[in-house]
């Protein structure tokens, strides 16, 4: 092989052989980098859009749902440490209202949140326990303490007026 | 400065104004979000939106920037 064959080139470049120029492949450019950047402000301006909109819904209130007011005891048929199993917010969803004190009341979906076990009040210990796995809550806060169940019970708030205790809404899970 | 004159400056102004765009991008981005887990809605409402008035800015700056040389 001569010097020369290997030198040359054998057969004319053109456009659709040799398509990709190698040196100038990798170049940014000063337009080119100020494209990506204005391609990068789009992005990041879509990227939050879903937060907004998330937040907007929450600040309007579209994602609340209604409850119905329901009357579950007398205050007088009650006594400290008593508890009154009821179903809110409809008929398959069953919970538990535990007097702990005077004047304070505290009512939660009693299905366990480890295996949907009912949870019923101990006034011996002062908790609410599952019997299926031994799940401890917390009676006023309705946090797991011991046990199985990681996350809380659901909370409803409760009003009380005119000598009987109501049911007006289960409360956002948090946490 | 007239074009084909005798001193070819290249202008980066165009590109500095992009990086702080960016820059602010990312920040109204950051507090955006935080500000959500926060339930600070109407922060989160506010970031957001000067997050999406950035990308017509970025726009207006690119085309006034892109024929300088």
């Amino acid at each position: 092989m001569s010097k020369k064959d290997n030198d040359s080139i054998p057969f004319d470049e053109n456009n659709y052989t040799h398509n990709i120029d190698r040196n100038r492949e990798r170049r940014l450019d000063r337009r080119g980098f100020m494209k990506t950047m204005v391609g990068a402000a789009g992005l990041f301006a879509v990227s939050t859009l879903p937060w907004g909109g998330i937040a907007a819904k929450e600040l309007m209130g579209w994602g609340k749902r209604s409850y119905p007011v329901q009357r579950l005891a007398d205050v007088s048929s009650l006594h400290v440490g008593d508890s009154l199993e009821f179903h809110y917010p409809n008929e398959h969803v069953s919970a538990l209202l535990v007097k702990t004190g005077e004047n304070e009341y505290h009512a939660y979906q009693n299905a366990c949140t480890h295996l949907l076990c009912p949870v019923f009040y101990s006034p011996e210990k002062e908790k609410l326990v599952c019997p299926c796995h031994k799940g401890y809550f917390d009676v006023k806060t309705g946090a797991p303490t011991a046990g199985p169940p990681r996350r809380p019970l659901p909370e409803i708030s409760l009003e009380i007026s005119g000598g009987a205790i109501y049911a007006t809404g289960v409360l956002r899970y948090e946490t | 400065m007239p074009r084909g004159c005798c001193v070819m400056k290249r202008s980066w102004r165009g590109v500095i104004l992009l990086s702080i765009v960016l820059f602010l991008n990312i920040l109204f981005t950051q507090k955006a979000v935080h500000q959500f887990f926060y339930e600070n809605y109407a922060a989160t409402i506010t970031y957001a939106t000067l997050n999406v008035l950035l990308f017509p800015i970025a726009w207006i700056i690119y085309k006034r920037e892109k024929e300088v040389e």
